[in-house]
């Protein structure tokens, strides 16, 4: 009855039900109430008054930031691809050596990038001992004073890239495993 | 320090020209399954990433805006599987209507309530697939190519919401 009230069946179901109303007031009454509830259910159609203009320009900006984030936590930059099978082929002892290289260089580039970057006063020196620490530890952040630290968790994430910055604070950004959101944290010691 | 890539300044416009065209579309679509302004917000920008991410989609104008409702909708139905039972209130920052009475405010709120509380006892799917078929007014063949589902699903979706829909009205009248 539901379905018949809303036009919902097909033309063999349609007919049936309808030689099944003529003589069932029962059923009759019940496809009135579904007509009537779904002549109330347009009112869910209003949406309360907002402020569009402030709307729109925060989601357009978040939607930019979002796709900018999206970017850079992505494993290889979509453009390189493209830009790689267009780049000529040498075959031989220039491809190996090519080949080679980049090897080098990734290989170096990861080793670095395993490397707990740590930012504020050197690690070892006097200074260190006095002042607030920054550092990157395996599951978070660390802000170190003295005998006491703080750190903020990166939530279970397996992939996270750090990055220290001349002011002295500390950024680490990755795909959050429970919700998917791409998560930025920076710390900053004032 | 990792750099960001850019956009070229075309695909920027493109971008930006099917945001404008679609982002009021599709907040208000997603409205009408969350029932909640701020959570509509953050779901169309979640709708919108998921979409612009897929540049290959968006060529078709016509078959891009479809796909982008498809994505609206799924977005807001997998908001409402996750969202705990517990409710919390928020303060309205909506400004204050002088169009109408205070009497005139107050049974069109109590009437949305009701019919949201009621909206409140539907799966997910079923919430869905109500709010495009009888809000909206979409044929069931829309709204199962929506959904992702077949017409028979959409159609079973639709009879238990309206049925469900109609059971809680009688509870209420009693």
């Amino acid at each position: 009855m539901a379905l018949h009230a809303g036009g919902d069946l097909g033309l063999v179901e349609r007919l049936r039900t309808e030689r099944h109303l003529a003589k069932c007031d029962r059923c009759r009454d019940s496809v009135a109430a579904f007509t009537e509830l779904r002549e109330v259910l347009p009112e869910l159609a209003e949406i309360p008054e907002v402020p569009w203009n402030r709307l729109a320009s925060e989601m357009r900006a978040n939607i930019r930031l979002g796709l900018e984030a999206g970017e850079c936590v992505r494993t290889g930059v979509p453009g390189e691809a493209a830009e790689v099978s267009k780049l000529r082929r040498f075959a031989g002892g220039r491809t190996a050596l090519a080949f080679a290289s980049v090897v080098a260089l990734v290989g170096t580039g990861l080793i670095l990038e395993q490397s707990s970057p740590v930012a504020g006063p050197l690690a070892g020196t006097a200074a260190a001992k006095e002042g607030p620490l920054v550092q990157a530890t395996e599951n978070g952040i660390q802000v170190r004073v003295g005998g006491s630290a703080f750190r903020l968790m990166n939530a279970g994430a397996k992939s996270v890239t750090y990055s220290a910055r001349a002011d002295g604070s500390m950024g680490a950004r990755y795909l959050d495993p429970e919700t998917g959101y791409v998560t930025i944290n920076n710390v900053y010691v004032e | 320090m990792s750099e960001v890539v850019q956009p070229g300044l075309e695909l920027l416009e493109q971008q930006n020209r099917f945001v404008s065209n679609n982002m009021r579309r599709i907040f208000i679509q997603i409205y009408r399954i969350v029932r909640n302004v701020s959570d509509a917000q953050d779901l169309t920008q979640e709708a919108f990433i998921k979409a612009l991410q897929r540049q290959e989609q968006l060529k078709d104008e016509q078959k891009a805006a479809h796909w982008l409702s498809r994505i609206a909708t799924n977005t807001a139905i997998d908001f409402m599987r996750r969202k705990s039972r517990a409710t919390f209130c928020e303060l309205d920052e909506a400004p204050e209507s002088h169009s109408e009475s205070p009497e005139q405010e107050l049974l069109r709120s109590e009437q949305r309530n009701y019919l949201e509380d009621g909206l409140r006892l539907l799966s997910p799917r079923e919430r869905a697939a109500l709010i495009l078929r009888d809000v909206e007014g979409l044929p069931a063949e829309e709204v199962a190519r929506t959904l992702g589902c077949s017409k028979a699903t959409v159609r079973s979706h639709i009879a238990n919401g309206r049925t469900k829909f109609q059971r809680y009205i009688e509870r209420r009248k009693r």
